[in-house]
């Protein structure tokens, strides 16, 4: 990809703004700027860059970059089957674009969740603090475009002490075809508050678009929150997403990260443990076939002493698909008493499918303990014979072992109807051969 | 101590021994007039010049790499003079002019007496007949056909080996460093074992007696035929000072059908001075060919000394059931950096490596270990094992790990793991318990910490490296 394509098409996504949006708040249309500054500074990366090596996105560039519009002909009759139950409350955004019509919101009065423009006058100061900052956008491109292009985003802040005990989902169907949309997700979970948020990337329509996702979650002292990620986009779609998550003194993250979709996909998330005691969970699936491409990126930065980060990333790869994963692991110096461990397994489905694991750390204090992982391989012959001799054909065997490998991320999944759902998934994607 | 070691290489010369140093000393600056005076004055053929020509067209069109996790200050490649006639040394007449400090740090690693004078400087053949030792191995080996010389001997001597296999597995152009070399490599060694000879002798027992200094761009070619088997030592447990700054070797192996090369490294050149001034720039590229079915290459290293020690010696696995094989240990201290590791290349059907790399930073150290494992589409039923393991000793020091691990192929193996963990103050307390002092406790938690690649070395310097270490960590801890 030559340079002049890549910054042209840069250029013409910035242009195709036509509907520049100019709130009251300076400080929005401040950060705004900064980031198209940015935009205009910055080049699509390539695979010369280490950070995207393995991800050649070129094909990008020649693709129509019109942006999405916000006219939404969905009823709620038309996504029935994408609620899910054990959520009362429910943000729908339709290609970026918040739909008030198709949304659930009963928890009102408990805590602030909506569309950002609603609270950019009631809470502006809150936000001043928060958007925008955890994502940064002075190297990231696509985080960059994101906030270029910011209007509406899920928000939700939940009060201090406060705890939610059903989860809120937060869905965004892609409708249109060849556009480009920005969701974009604010949480804030104040000192010991506890949350579950499901995001929920899903596809009505076949073709290809892209979408380009920043999310990002601050947790105050012993604030709690589970992060529940689906990428479900249609397998035509481009799909970048960068979240950044910010942990204050013994908060908790526990998220989950499942990628089955996209053409190709990229996430970043980086977790910043910023005060002592602070714990994070992460666990990852990807499961892909055909011609797939999904690239994870990983980085737990412990900033202070005894924090604890437990990571754990599969990926299930067949027909020529391509997985990629990077999990950095950073100890500060000083960040004493961390406690880290990761673990990268790849399986191999097909002779053709293409693996790249670098788990990563670097470690700048010595009273630590850290420890990675990683292994790549197909399923064991051992094991598939055993379940031979117990009477299942070799394809029943197969499957039910590549779907154990999956399972162990999805059942600590603590939606019911979602896990069965992500199961049935795991189910089709083995049963289909 | 380096400091008195470094005046005392740098000591003017008053012992009588003639030298011409100044009249062969190539003007400074790199051009292909340069190029040209080296090959000149070492009377080479027509090919190896257009070879260095090659390389040295090649590195113009090159960058400095600079993804490394090491820092230093921007070389200025015009400022080395890349010629010089090997110096003379100075040689001192008796043991008793060495400098004391010298001789307590060969009492420390043990090295025997007749062996300590050679490394000192001491004419050796006061004490102790190099020459005629050197004769009686050379005999020895050529009895069995192994011819073991320098490069430039070679060139003239056996030029259809060395224009067959010399940047066969390093190309000219493989990377920056490495097309320097090309360019303007001074001499090194060629070792080349016909078939079906296992040599005879560990090759370290020779070298490690000749220990002169080979130059900055050393270049090294070992080609072990059908069958054959060498085992070659480089360096020495021995401090080696040395004023050149940069040193960017290229060592090449090629094991053919059923060949066996073991190639162990020791290092422990000057680490410039607890404020990290000075001290050595040890960029070396080393590679091996796995090129003949069931061939094995084994590079095992102990790192201690250089400012900085950036390499990554690497097994190309092209043969069937090849199998390749890395044994680290990395210790840096102070200022020292090292980005260190291996890459281990699948192509061949069932091959198999094992790489085991252990890091131990003190000071305000930082130590990295990089790998790559590829497995080609064609490596069926290829197997790797990795492990590194890291040791901080102090809040100051860094380690790093960046293991890539590339795989295309489904019937394929790997497996890696890396931990990182320090000297606990119980383990401590459990050998003074014991009636271990601290440094002698560190030390075994080191030695048991490096057993795996201390194992692999030939005996009598796996015993010197052992102590080579405590000796290099100590007042580090406690």
């Amino acid at each position: 990809m030559s340079e002049i394509a890549s910054n042209d098409y840069l250029e013409c996504l910035l242009k195709s703004w036509s509907i520049k949006p100019t709130e009251s708040q300076s400080w929005l249309n401040q950060l705004r700027s900064q980031a198209i500054d940015r935009v205009s500074a910055q080049k699509l990366p390539t695979k010369r860059d280490e950070e995207w090596r393995f991800t050649d996105i070129s094909s990008l560039t020649h693709l129509p970059y019109r942006p999405s519009q916000s006219e939404c002909a969905l009823q709620a009759s038309d996504i029935e089957h994408l609620y899910l139950n054990e959520a009362e409350n429910s943000l729908v955004f339709v290609d970026g674009h918040y739909s008030p019509e198709l949304s659930k919101i009963v928890d009102q009065a408990a805590l602030v969740i909506g569309n950002l423009p609603e609270f950019l006058s009631t809470h502006s100061a809150t936000l001043e603090c928060h958007l925008g900052q955890y994502a940064t956008f002075e190297n990231n491109v696509f985080s960059a475009l994101n906030t270029a292009f910011l209007r509406d985003a899920a928000l939700i802040l939940v009060p201090k002490n406060v705890s939610v005990t059903r989860p809120i989902h937060l869905l965004f169907i892609a409708t249109q075809q060849e556009v480009t949309s920005y969701p974009r997700c604010l949480l804030i979970g104040e000192t010991g508050s506890n949350v579950t948020i499901i995001e929920d990337y899903v596809a009505l329509q076949d073709a290809t678009y892209i979408t380009n996702s920043v999310t990002e979650i601050s947790l105050a002292a012993n604030a709690h929150a589970r992060h529940i990620r689906v990428q479900r986009e249609n397998t035509h779609a481009f799909h970048f997403a960068n979240c950044a998550v910010s942990l204050a003194h013994a908060s908790h993250y526990q998220s989950a990260s499942i990628s089955l979709g996209s053409h190709i996909s990229r996430y970043n998330l980086d977790v910043r443990l910023l005060d002592e005691a602070a714990e994070c969970i992460i666990d990852g699936l990807t499961l892909i076939s055909d011609r797939q491409l999904a690239d994870t990126h990983t980085c737990i930065d412990h900033v202070k002493p005894s924090g604890t980060s437990h990571q754990q990333h599969k990926c299930i790869v067949d027909d020529s698909a391509h997985a990629v994963f990077n999990g950095k692991i950073i100890v500060r110096p000083h960040a004493q008493r961390t406690n880290s461990s990761q673990s990268s397994r790849n399986l191999l489905l097909s002779s053709a499918a293409q693996i790249d694991t670098k788990p990563q750390l670097e470690i700048f204090a010595d009273d630590v303990k850290c420890a990675h992982g990683a292994t790549v391989g197909q399923l064991e012959q051992e094991e598939i014979f055993y379940l031979e001799s117990r009477g299942l054909s070799e394809l029943a065997a197969r499957n039910l072992l590549t779907y154990a490998f999956g399972a162990e991320i999805i059942s600590r999944i603590p939606v019911t109807s979602l896990r069965q759902q992500l199961e049935q998934a795991v189910l089709n994607q083995t049963q289909g051969k | 101590m380096s400091a008195v070691l470094q005046s005392l290489v740098n000591q003017p010369y008053k012992h009588g021994f003639v030298t011409e140093i100044e009249s062969d000393i190539a003007p400074k600056g790199l051009n292909e007039d340069t190029i040209r005076l080296i090959s000149a004055k070492k009377n080479e053929p027509e090919w190896l010049l257009s070879f260095r020509l090659k390389a040295y067209q090649k590195w113009l069109t090159m960058t400095e790499p600079d993804w490394q996790n090491v820092q230093y200050p921007k070389i200025d490649f015009q400022a080395i003079s890349y010629y010089s006639a090997p110096k003379p040394k100075k040689k001192l007449a008796s043991m008793d002019e060495v400098d004391p400090e010298l001789l307590r740090t060969f009492e420390k690693l043990g090295v025997p007496m007749h062996e300590r004078a050679a490394l000192a400087g001491v004419a050796v053949d006061v004490i102790f007949d190099s020459v005629s030792v050197a004769t009686t191995y050379k005999q020895k080996l050529a009895e069995v056909g192994i011819i073991f010389c320098s490069i430039s001997e070679a060139v003239h001597n056996h030029p259809e080996l060395i224009q067959k296999y010399l940047g066969s597995v390093v190309p000219v152009g493989d990377n920056y460093f490495a097309a320097l070399n090309s360019a303007v490599f001074t001499d090194g060694s060629f070792c080349f074992i016909p078939k079906g000879v296992k040599c005879p002798m560990d090759l370290s027992t020779y070298f490690r007696i000749n220990t002169e200094s080979s130059g900055q761009f050393e270049r090294t070619l070992i080609v072990a035929e059908e069958g054959a088997s060498v085992s070659y030592l480089e360096g020495c447990t021995a401090p080696k000072f040395d004023t050149n700054q940069l040193h960017a070797a290229v060592v090449e192996l090629i094991a053919l059908d059923d060949a066996d090369i073991k190639y162990s490294t020791v290092q422990n050149w000057y680490a410039g001075d607890e404020n990290g001034v000075g001290g050595i720039y040890n960029f070396v590229t080393k590679r091996g060919l796995a090129k003949g079915r069931n061939s094995r290459i084994s590079w095992t290293q102990v790192e201690t000394g250089s400012a900085i020690t950036w390499k990554y010696p690497s097994c190309i696995l092209r043969g069937d059931n090849s199998v390749g094989e890395f044994y680290s240990v990395a210790v840096t201290n102070n200022y020292q950096q090292a980005d260190t590791g291996t890459k281990m290349i699948h192509l061949g059907k069932n091959t198999r490596s094992t790489i085991v790399s252990k890091g131990i930073s003190a000071g305000h150290s930082n130590s990295s270990y990089r790998g790559l494992v590829r497995i080609a589409p064609t490596a069926d039923g290829a197997r790797n094992y990795s492990q590194c393991d890291s040791m901080l000793i102090g809040d100051q020091c860094g380690a790093h790990t960046f293991p890539y691990i590339q795989v295309r192929n489904n019937s394929a193996k790997v497996e890696h793991e890396a931990s990182t963990s320090k000297i606990g103050e119980d383990q401590l307390f459990y050998f003074s318990q014991r009636g271990i002092d601290a440094e002698e406790a560190v030390s075994m938690i080191i030695n048991g910490f490096c057993k795996d690649v201390f194992q692999q070395l030939p005996m009598e310097f796996a015993v010197e490296a052992t102590k080579l270490l405590s000796f290099k960590l100590e007042g580090s801890v406690g």
